[in-house]
């Protein structure tokens, strides 16, 4: 279900940028902030801009990956992605928002899942 | 990009028409739906997405911005569903070539994608409908629909099924009703007068009671047969005109009573509702504004067993339909008028334990519990039936040699003939029965000869009967006289008609 790898020591957000440009993605932008918000990594998946959230566990969790971004970050992310359109004058442009989630498990095993399309702006 | 699709609001049981309108923007991803939706429209955003990827679409990206027009009529119920549906897949061109002019589209969704049916087709169809106009409804409503000859209904079963048409890629057939024979049949009730054993006392005075269109109240212990006789009046009242079964069905359409089981309502309808009913069940309202009972008995018949023990608010909100015929419900932003003519049958026990005439139990009822049993009726509510009876409970060797008693057939000849003198009486004036008479058309209509001013001057006197009490007997005595025939009034129809003022005629029982 995941793509699983032994990378002991990397940071979550170094593992999930490894992973979208193995899927062809071109990444535009790592934590960028904005005045109330900030967004782990924007990137580019062909004709569509991808606001990536990324999380790492400890712990399997199984649930709702919309769940797993609270109403606080969603809408720090979204005031960031906004920000960032505007700021680069980016109009009539396709956009989503994507979760990606890592596993850590105690041996350093890593499990990555990544959802598409986790949350919209309402 | 911008779509508009063609919808329909209704409010009461009036339709309007609502454009559905999709704005697709590329921007981040989000949905939101204007226009006064209530709770079940703003729900059908997910029952959309779900719909639309379980029927082998993809859910198109960019922000979606869904406008009911006009903003300013409030949009209720789950009907939106499908237009708006047909909307995103037509703004995102997934389905091309779409030909929606003057189509409207209505239906809920359901998460596979299938068509699920809704209320309120056929006020929608008869205000909306158009020469050769379209209509795409849900199949369980495609009867109902067809009740309007002019449109062409397109019954769907499945989002997929409805875009394939619009796509030009299938067809479906307008469906049609034979609508001379359903106009044309023979109401069908299932239960008969003749299944009640004797009471021809009583029978009578339903008969009287549904020529003249007088409400009832029938007195009588537990078992006695007052439900299964109030159930059966409507099978001795005159067929519903077109526009009346029009009106019923409009009535059930909007109420959800339709559903599956086919499209006109020809029977008189028959509303029995427990006495724990709140005042918003027998008037109509609540959040969402429905009709109540006394409108869901429209043209019917309304019974109310157990009469004392309705809520006294609940009896006082009854004065309004009784009458005016309608209810209007108010609320900030509009007022809805329903329509509410109906019979009102009443049924009590003579005392709170029931056995106060019984022959052979006695009443454990103390006098005081007695009074305060019948104070529960109040002076204007009993002020509007016209007959009072007993109901005695038979024995059951008597029941056994009971022959089997005239059928509905039989009677409702008769009712028919009595009702077709009042139309000609009234005709011209805004009412239809003797029921409903004014003092001044009581006086043009109700000429007595001298036997019977002479009677009913008696009556009056022996029994200390009031004004009121006076108005009523004639009223009844002139609905005798129809059934009869007769034109002047005779000593014997004010005898009978004197009969059912039975309350009047114990003051040891009635309020006063």
């Amino acid at each position: 279900m995941g793509l699983e790898s032994y990378q002991l020591g990397k940071k979550g957000e170094e593992i999930a940028e490894e992973y979208l440009r193995n899927l062809g993605y071109e990444i535009l932008e790592k934590n960028y902030h904005s005045s109330q918000g900030e967004v782990d990594l924007i990137a580019k998946d062909q004709d569509c801009l991808v606001f990536v959230e990324v999380k790492s566990y400890s712990y399997r969790s199984f649930g709702s990956p919309a769940g797993a971004v609270g109403i606080t970050k969603k809408k720090s992310i979204i005031h960031a992605a906004e920000a960032y359109l505007y700021k680069n004058n980016i109009k009539d442009v396709y956009s989503r928002f994507d979760l990606i989630t890592i596993y850590k498990k105690y041996n350093g095993q890593q499990i990555i899942e990544h959802f598409k399309d986790a949350f919209y702006v309402n | 990009m911008l779509v508009k699709i063609l919808s329909a609001a209704v409010l009461g049981l009036e339709a309007y028409q609502i454009e559905v309108e999709v704005d697709a923007a590329k921007r981040p991803p989000g949905q939101s739906i204007v226009g006064l939706p209530d709770t079940a429209v703003k729900e059908s955003r997910d029952r959309v997405r779900a719909a639309i990827e379980n029927s082998g679409f993809a859910f198109p990206r960019g922000y979606f911005t869904i406008n009911l027009a006009p903003a300013n009529i409030k949009k209720e119920g789950p009907l939106y569903d499908l237009p708006i549906a047909i909307g995103i897949l037509s703004v995102s061109e997934q389905i091309k070539e779409m030909n929606s002019d003057n189509v409207i589209i209505l239906g809920e969704l359901s998460l596979d994608g299938s068509v699920r049916s809704i209320n309120g087709v056929l006020p929608i169809c008869l205000a909306l409908g158009k020469k050769k106009r379209k209509v795409i409804v849900p199949k369980e409503n495609a009867d109902e629909a067809a009740l309007v000859e002019k449109i062409d209904v397109i019954p769907v079963s499945s989002l997929k099924e409805a875009t394939d048409y619009l796509a030009g890629k299938i067809e479906i057939k307008p469906h049609k009703v034979d609508l001379e024979a359903i106009f044309a049949q023979e109401p069908e009730y299932g239960i008969d007068f003749a299944d009640v054993k004797g009471q021809g006392h009583v029978k009578r005075a339903l008969e009287v009671a549904a020529a003249g269109g007088h409400n009832v109240l029938l007195v009588g212990p537990p078992g006695s047969g007052k439900t299964m006789l109030a159930r059966r009046i409507p099978t001795i009242m005159p067929p519903l005109l077109h526009e009346e079964a029009l009106e019923v069905t409009k009535l059930f359409s909007v109420t959800g009573l339709l559903n599956g089981k086919g499209s006109l309502v020809t029977t008189r309808p028959f509303r029995s509702p427990h006495h724990t009913t709140s005042d918003i069940g027998i008037i109509g309202g609540g959040r969402i504004p429905r009709p109540g009972e006394v409108s869901l008995s429209h043209l019917g018949v309304l019974f109310l067993d157990e009469f004392p023990e309705f809520d006294r608010k609940v009896l006082e909100v009854l004065r309004q339909p009784l009458e005016d015929g309608n209810v209007t419900i108010s609320r900030a932003h509009s007022s809805l008028t329903y329509p509410a003519q109906f019979m009102l049958m009443a049924a009590m026990n003579p005392c709170p334990c029931g056995r106060l005439y019984d022959l052979k139990q006695s009443c454990t009822c103390s006098p005081l519990q007695i009074q305060r049993y019948w104070r529960k009726l109040s002076e204007p509510l009993l002020d509007r039936i016209d007959i009072q009876l007993e109901v005695p409970r038979l024995k059951s060797d008597e029941l056994s040699k009971m022959p089997v008693g005239e059928s509905s057939k039989e009677i409702k000849k008769r009712v028919i003939k009595a009702r077709n003198i009042q139309m000609e009486r009234f005709k011209g004036t805004p009412i239809y029965s003797n029921a409903r008479m004014t003092p001044r058309q009581i006086k043009k209509s109700c000429v007595l000869d001298k036997e019977a001013e002479d009677i009913l001057k008696s009556a009056i006197v022996h029994l200390k009967l009031s004004a009121r009490a006076y108005d009523k007997i004639l009223k009844v005595a002139r609905t005798i006289a129809d059934l009869e025939l007769s034109e002047k009034i005779r000593a014997r129809h004010i005898a009978e008609a004197t009969q059912y003022r039975s309350l009047d005629r114990n003051p040891s029982i009635s309020s006063g």
